[in-house]
């Protein structure tokens, strides 16, 4: 499960000072780290499928080539699950805004205090466990739900409505015998232990 | 005489009116006795002349000496007979010209001269000389009377006898015998005579042999009478000046062939040099001017030159004084100008130097968050280690191999930190122009090195084109970095918001031999005509924070090196800005 992986940080940044001093800074506090000088250079790392570990996107957001927050825009599209945390330069502020606005996790102003950084990358890493196990969890409901067949599928939506056996099976014209069937059979294939849990697994998957 | 004038006048304006008839000729003669006594004596001649030129109709014109002279400048009369004292003036004044001098043949000798004697009862003490007669009366037939008087104050003249040392002059008044008579009654010490009227006495028996004598007589050979002076000419016939020569002509052949009446002829015309002498000596006739008390008269007779001559004196010394305060002036405002010059251009190099250090400081205001993030870099990345090393050594996980790893990333950016410091401070500071030959594509390199984070940041390429064979150029190091950033700046600032930023900026030296070129090249919009023209101006700017002095500057640099900057649109956008630099000669070096 990705989620519960080894955290792994990444950086973009085209300063190479920048990129090792982080490094280093990550390690002394036992985070992996990847970096990477430029915005493209990320999007051809992540463009294959590679799986996402948990941890924070640390993104400078000026950059040659592509920006980032050119890059941060790419990632949204994408639905890229890691936070992403902006480092701006002094009074780059209305940069910041403009990120935040965009979905960014927040930012950080150079020369920023390292215990911050950490601070916000561990909050970073957490969300993106969140967000990583919801992914997980939205994955599973949405595998189990190809299980079911589309009287199952029909039921399902009628039990998740609220209505009663014998109003489904009114309205499938089917007997209510065979609603019971259909309904045991869902809650096995969905894995549900419960109507409430049942419920709750759909709302998630929404 | 006075009383002659106006009869005088009258005759005058008569003749005036008649002067039409050509074939009459009037003859002006002083009538210093009056006109009866004139036409006494100069009748026989006007007759003579009557009978001798029958084609004429010859008139006498009795006349005082304020009459002759009105009459020979009006031309009213053709001919004048008059004293000698009053020809020089006339001959002095108006031009009129001799014919004849009068001859008197009375007696043994004939005479053509006048001379005077001064006679003086003879008794015991008696004067003998001029200088004798001091404090003594003097009497004399009048004032004005030439023989009678002036011939013998000018010799008075002559032995520095002045008249005024006279115990008193006595005018007895015509005839000239009326002396002898004022000598006799006592009412005279001495008296003065024509000479020869004592023999003319003497011969006619009024006078005794022995009744006077002479005072300081002289002797003339040739001369029948006493004398107490030189001679001077007897009275003169004359022609005015417009007279025709054909008349003159005929009237002295006329003159000279009269038989002589009552002792009076005429006889070749005189010299009146000595006449002229004795005027001038005595300062009268035409020569009263100098006897005038010499200053208020000579400035009365020639105040006009006086005037002139003041004026152009006065002119002359103002002219002066303006000329030589003038040149004070002008010295003391040149001094004072060439003082105020040197301080001008002190205070002009002053200026520039404040200005140059105030578009650097401009300069790096523009580029200040640039240069913040670029100190920000090392500062930030010195902090990461600092931190990691310090949660290293807290943890106990004290691998040698990262505590190097922390300290020497410290220490890189540390140094990286003072070489940006080095750099801005370098490019700050004030300083007194550096002339030094220099490779400009190294001048180009460093520039780069300060400039390249912030095109990179901005997302612009540059692109550099180093010629790699440049010859050396003369110049400050300092200002040309100035000028290239400046120029890099505003290529950034054009294309920061322009679609050409992918294109980025072009950097290019090259060089002809003679002068060195660096061209940057932008792809931003371009220039707008506004813009071409006023781009050089000082205080012009397109930027809302500009200064307007930085391209300004950057040209007043490139030309005192010698160079040349200028603007130019490219043909596929964007604009390209030059600037060339002479090559050192090894004379400038």
């Amino acid at each position: 499960m990705t989620e519960t992986a080894a955290p792994l940080v990444l950086i973009v940044d085209d300063d190479e000072a920048m990129r090792r001093s982080m490094a280093f800074l990550f390690a002394s506090v036992g985070l992996a780290c990847e970096s990477f000088p430029t915005a493209d250079a990320f999007l051809e790392a992540f463009s294959s499928g590679r799986e996402v570990r948990p941890g924070a996107l640390i993104l400078d957001v000026r950059m040659p080539g592509t920006s980032g927050l050119e890059l941060q825009r790419i990632l949204a599209e994408r639905g890229f699950p890691l936070p992403i945390l902006i480092v701006t330069g002094h009074g780059d502020v209305p940069m910041a805004v403009t990120a935040l606005k965009a979905g960014a996790h927040d930012f950080i102003e150079k020369p920023f205090k390292e215990q911050y950084l950490l601070d916000m990358v561990e909050g970073a890493i957490r969300l993106s466990r969140e967000r990583l196990a919801k992914v997980e969890r939205r994955r599973t409901v949405a595998e189990r739900l190809t299980r079911l067949g589309k009287r199952e599928r029909e039921v399902l939506d009628g039990i998740l409505a609220g209505k009663p056996n014998k109003v489904v099976a009114y309205e499938l014209d089917l007997s209510i015998k065979t609603i019971e069937a259909y309904r045991a059979s869902v809650m096995t294939k969905m894995e549900a232990g419960s109507l409430a849990e049942l419920a709750r697994m759909m709302a998630e998957a929404e | 005489m006075r009383p002659l004038i106006l009869p005088a006048l009258v005759v005058t304006l008569a003749l005036a009116s008649s002067s039409a008839l050509a074939d009459d000729v009037r003859i002006g003669v002083l009538a210093f006795q009056g006109s009866e006594r004139a036409a006494q004596d100069f009748e026989p001649t006007i007759l003579h002349l009557s009978n001798g030129l029958p084609a004429h109709r010859f008139a006498m014109v009795p006349l005082d000496l304020a009459g002759i002279a009105h009459a020979v400048e009006t031309r009213a009369i053709d001919f004048v007979v008059t004293n000698p004292g009053d020809y020089v003036d006339l001959e002095q004044r108006f031009g009129i010209t001799r014919l004849a001098t009068l001859e008197t043949r009375e007696r043994a000798a004939p005479t053509d001269t006048i001379g005077s004697v001064v006679v003086v009862p003879r008794r015991p003490g008696r004067a003998t000389r001029l200088g004798d007669l001091a404090g003594r009366r003097l009497a004399v037939v009048s004032e004005q009377a030439f023989g009678g008087w002036r011939v013998i104050l000018r010799e008075m003249d002559d032995v520095g006898f002045a008249p005024k040392n006279l115990g008193g002059l006595v005018e007895t008044g015509f005839p000239m015998e009326n002396v002898l008579a004022a000598l006799r009654e006592g009412r005279a010490d001495a008296g003065v005579l024509r000479a020869c009227v004592l023999e003319d006495a003497v011969a006619a028996g009024r006078a005794g042999a022995d009744e006077f004598d002479v005072v300081a007589e002289r002797k003339v050979a040739g001369f029948p009478c006493r004398l107490s002076s030189r001679l001077y000419p007897d009275w003169p016939f004359a022609r005015l000046a417009g007279t025709s020569p054909d008349l003159a002509k005929a009237v002295t052949a006329s003159l000279l062939s009269m038989a002589p009446v009552d002792g009076r002829a005429w006889t070749a015309p005189q010299d009146y040099t000595s006449v002229h002498a004795l005027f001038r000596q005595l300062k009268i006739g035409p020569y009263e001017y100098l006897g005038r008390t010499t200053v208020v008269g000579f400035l009365r007779a020639h105040w006009h030159w006086f005037l002139a001559g003041g004026l152009a004196i006065s002119w002359w010394i103002v002219h002066v004084a303006r000329v030589e305060t003038l040149v004070r002036r002008r010295t003391a405002e040149l001094t004072r100008e060439i003082q105020e010059r040197a301080k001008a251009e002190l205070e002009a190099r002053r200026h520039r130097e404040e200005r140059d250090q105030f578009s650097r400081l401009g300069i790096l205001g523009e580029m200040a968050s640039n240069i913040a993030h670029e100190l920000n870099q090392p500062l930030a990345a010195i902090t990461n280690y600092a931190e990691g090393l310090t949660r290293f050594i807290d943890a106990g996980r004290a691998d040698p191999a990262f505590l190097r790893d922390g300290a020497r990333g410290i220490a890189g950016q540390a140094e990286r930190a003072a070489a940006i410091i080095r750099r801005i401070r370098a490019f700050v500071r004030r300083r007194e122009a550096v002339r030094a030959e220099v490779d400009l594509d190294e001048v180009v390199r460093e520039t780069l090195a300060l400039f390249e984070g912030l095109a990179a940041r901005r997302g612009i390429p540059l692109r550099v084109f180093l010629a790699g064979d440049l010859p050396k150029v003369t110049a400050d190091r300092v200002e040309i970095e100035q000028v290239l950033l400046n120029l890099l700046q505003n290529a950034v600032d054009a294309m920061v918001d322009h679609e050409g930023r992918e294109r980025g900026i072009t950097v290019r030296t090259s060089h002809d031999g003679s002068s060195v070129k660096v061209a940057v090249r932008d792809h931003g919009p371009g220039l707008t005509a506004e813009a071409e023209a006023h781009l050089f101006d000082t205080f012009f700017t397109t930027k809302p924070q500009g200064l307007g002095l930085g391209l300004s500057i950057c040209r007043t640099i490139v030309e005192s090196h010698g160079g040349r900057l200028w603007a130019a649109d490219n043909d596929d956008g964007g604009l390209t800005m030059r600037f060339t630099l002479p090559v050192a000669t090894p004379e400038a070096t």
